[in-house]
C-alpha cells in the first residue's frame, strides 16, 4: 500500500517537494513559506543549523517552514538499487505558531534489493507551532532499517506524530525520542506489521516542562517467524501527564512480541499510566466476520488492518 | 411435496463438553416465518448459531439440512454463501474498521436500500467503528444493512427487538415483511416481546425448553397467552395446542 503510494506519488510529481532516490535528488520544489535543501547544503548554508548535527551530513533533507504553508508537505525517499546504502541526516523547523503538516514516505521500490536506510532525523518544533507528521515505510525482505529521530517540542508546542510499517524489512531498529518542553502536548502513534523480521523498538518520551502532556499508542501485529522487541519509556520531569498504551497481536506460534512499557515519575505532581496487552485476534470478531461470508483468512487481514489502521486514512 | 429450506433432525450439540440441544427437530419451508420462544438458557441462542456454525457448536448427533444439502461439516462462511444469515443481538465491536468497509466487502449497493427505513442514520454510521459505542437501536441498523446486502434466503433474528422501541421496532417489521417475507425466503425469529409476534403474524410459533422444541403451533396467540399467563413451565406439561407439527 506504501508502496503504491510512493509510486502515485512518483507519477505525480507535483504533489511532492523532496523525492530522493538511492543517493540522489530527483526532485525539489519548495512551496511558498518553506525552504528545502540537501542538508549537505544547509550545513554549508546556515550556521544555525550546525548544531543539529552530530557531524557535516553526506545526505539527506533539510526543510524549513518559515510561513505558513498552504499544503502539506510530502517527502518521498526510496531505494530502486540492489545493496545502495542510505545514510541519511534530515532536519525539519518548524517556525513559532506555524501550523504544519508532512507526510514522508520511504520505501525499496522493489523486492529483493538488499538495501540498507539509515536515517538520523531532528524535527524541531519552535514556540506554538503544531506538527502533523506522517511517517510511511514499506520495505522487504533483505532490507535493513534503521530510523532514528528525534523531536524537540519547544514551549506550547503540539506534535501528532504516525508512523506505520505494513510491509516490513528483513530488520528494523526504530528509535524515536521526544522531549517536551512547557504547556507542550504529542501524541505518538506507532503501527507495526512484522512478517519473517526482527523488530527492535526503542521510544522515549520525555515530558520536561510544566503542563506538558503526552501519549504514545504502539500497535504490533508478530506473524511468520518474527521477533519483535520493544522498549517504551515515559519520563515525567515536570509537572505532566502521559499515557502508554501498547497493543500486540499474535498471529501464529513462531512469532514472538517482547513489550516493556517502562514510567519513571520524578515529580510528584505528574502522572503516568500504562496499559499493555499481548494476544490473538478476538474469536468473536472472527466468527463475527465469517458470519458475514468472509473467509477465516480474510477476516484475519481485515481485523489485523483495522488494527493497524492510523487515524484519518 | 416441496423440500424444507431448512431442515433440523434430531440434533443433538455439545458446547465446552456440556449438551445444549437434545435430540431437536425443526423444519422451515420457503416462505415461513417461524418464531422460537422459551426461557433464558433454554437454547434458543445455541440452536441458530449451532444452525449458522459457529466452531464451538458441536454436532455429536443429527443432521442440518439446507436447500436439500446437508450441512454439518460445512464451515460458517460457506453456510452464509449457501444463503443463510444471522442478526446477532451483540455484534462485538471491530476497532479500526468501518461499517462502511464491511458493507463494500459484501458487495453492498445503494440501490438494495432504497425503501430502508434508516438510509439517513447509516450516512453517519457507516463512518464509525463497527458497532465501537453504538446503542442499541444503531446496533440493529448496522446489522440490517448487513442483512440487505447478504440477501440470504434464510434469514435468522436474535432477538432483533432488543433496543428498539416500538416505533422502531414496527418499522422494522415492516421493512422485512416487505423485503424478506416472500414465497421462496424464510425468517426464524428469536424474541421475548409478544408484540413482535403481532406484527409478524408467524407461519409457526415454537417453544424450546432444555434444548428441545416441546411445542410448535400454527396458533401465535395460544402460545403467547399461555406464557404470558402461567410462564414457561406450563409449556413443559401443556401439548394440546392444535395445530401441533
Amino acid at each position: 500500500m506504501v508502496m503504491q503510494n510512493v509510486k502515485l506519488a512518483l507519477s505525480q510529481k507535483t504533489s511532492v517537494n523532496f523525492l530522493y532516490l538511492n543517493h540522489h535528488l530527483e526532485k525539489l520544489n519548495a512551496p511558498s513559506g518553506v525552504e528545502i535543501l540537501l542538508s549537505p547544503l544547509a550545513y554549508k548554508k546556515y550556521k544555525w543549523v550546525r548544531k543539529y548535527f552530530i557531524s557535516p551530513p553526506k545526505e539527506g533533507y533539510f526543510i524549513w517552514v518559515k510561513n505558513q504553508p498552504s499544503h502539506p508537505l510530502s517527502t518521498c525517499v526510496g531505494i530502486t538499487q540492489r545493496k545502495v546504502r542510505q545514510g541519511l541526516n534530515n532536519l525539519l523547523v518548524v517556525e513559532s505558531g506555524i501550523k504544519a503538516e508532512s507526510q514522508v514516505a520511504c520505501s525499496a521500490f522493489l523486492r529483493n534489493l538488499y538495501s540498507e536506510h539509515r536515517a538520523e532525523g531532528k524535527i524541531i518544533l519552535k514556540e506554538n507551532s503544531s506538527l502533523s507528521y506522517k511517517h510511511l515505510h514499506s520495505w522487504a525482505e533483505g532490507d535493513f532499517v534503521e530510523p532514528n529521530y528525534e523531536f524537540i517540542l519547544e514551549k506550547g508546542a503540539q506534535l501528532d506524530y504516525q508512523y506505520q510499517l505494513l510491509n516490513p524489512p528483513q530488520n528494523l531498529t526504530f528509535k524515536t525520542k521526544y522531549i517536551l518542553n512547557d504547556n507542550a502536548k504529542a501524541r505518538a502513534k506507532i503501527v507495526i506489521l512484522s512478517k519473517k523480521s526482527i523488530i527492535n523498538i526503542n521510544e522515549e518520551m520525555i515530558l520536561s516542562g510544566k503542563n506538558t502532556s503526552g501519549s504514545v499508542f504502539l500497535r504490533l501485529v508478530g506473524d511468520k517467524n518474527s521477533q519483535i522487541h520493544s522498549i517504551s519509556r515515559l519520563v515525567a520531569k515536570g509537572e505532566s501527564r502521559g499515557h502508554l498504551d501498547c497493543q500486540g497481536l499474535i498471529l501464529d506460534n513462531t512469532s514472538q512480541i517482547r513489550l516493556v512499557p517502562e514510567l519513571i515519575n520524578e515529580n510528584k505532581k505528574a502522572l503516568l499510566t500504562h496499559e499493555a496487552s499481548i494476544g490473538r485476534i478476538n474469536e468473536e470478531e472472527l466468527n463475527y466476520l465469517r458470519a458475514r461470508g468472509l473467509t477465516l483468512k480474510e477476516a484475519t487481514e481485515l481485523i489485523v488492518n483495522g488494527f493497524l489502521q492510523l487515524e484519518n486514512q | 411435496m416441496k423440500k424444507p429450506l431448512l431442515e433440523v433432525k434430531n440434533l443433538v450439540v455439545e458446547t465446552a463438553s456440556k449438551t445444549i440441544l437434545n435430540n431437536l427437530s425443526l423444519k422451515i419451508n420457503r416462505g415461513e416465518t417461524h418464531i422460537l420462544l422459551g426461557p433464558n438458557g433454554s437454547g434458543k441462542t445455541s440452536l441458530v448459531y449451532s444452525v449458522i456454525g459457529l466452531p464451538n457448536y458441536k454436532i455429536t448427533k443429527g443432521v442440518i439440512i439446507f436447500s436439500g444439502k446437508k450441512i454439518n461439516k460445512l464451515t460458517l462462511e460457506k453456510r452464509v454463501k449457501l444463503g443463510m444469515s444471522l442478526v446477532f443481538q451483540n455484534p462485538p465491536v471491530i476497532k479500526g474498521v468501518t461499517l462502511n468497509q464491511l458493507l463494500a466487502r459484501l458487495n453492498f449497493a445503494q440501490d438494495k436500500l432504497e425503501k430502508f427505513p434508516f438510509n439517513q442514520n447509516l450516512l453517519s454510521l457507516g463512518k464509525r467503528e463497527l458497532n465501537l459505542g453504538f446503542s442499541g437501536g444503531e446496533k440493529k441498523i448496522s446489522e440490517l444493512a448487513q442483512l440487505v446486502s447478504l440477501n440470504p434466503q434464510l434469514a435468522i433474528f436474535d432477538e432483533i427487538d432488543s433496543g428498539l422501541d416500538i416505533t422502531k421496532l414496527k418499522q422494522v417489521i415492516k421493512f422485512l415483511l416487505n423485503n424478506f417475507k416472500n414465497k421462496e425466503r424464510s425468517m426464524l425469529f428469536i424474541t421475548h416481546r409478544g408484540e413482535i409476534l403481532k406484527y409478524l403474524q408467524p407461519t409457526f410459533t415454537h417453544v424450546i425448553i432444555n434444548g428441545k422444541i416441546i411445542c410448535s403451533s400454527r396458533d401465535w396467540k395460544i402460545i403467547w397467552q399461555t406464557i404470558k399467563k402461567y410462564g414457561y413451565a406450563k409449556c413443559k406439561t401443556c401439548f394440546k395446542s392444535k395445530n401441533i407439527r
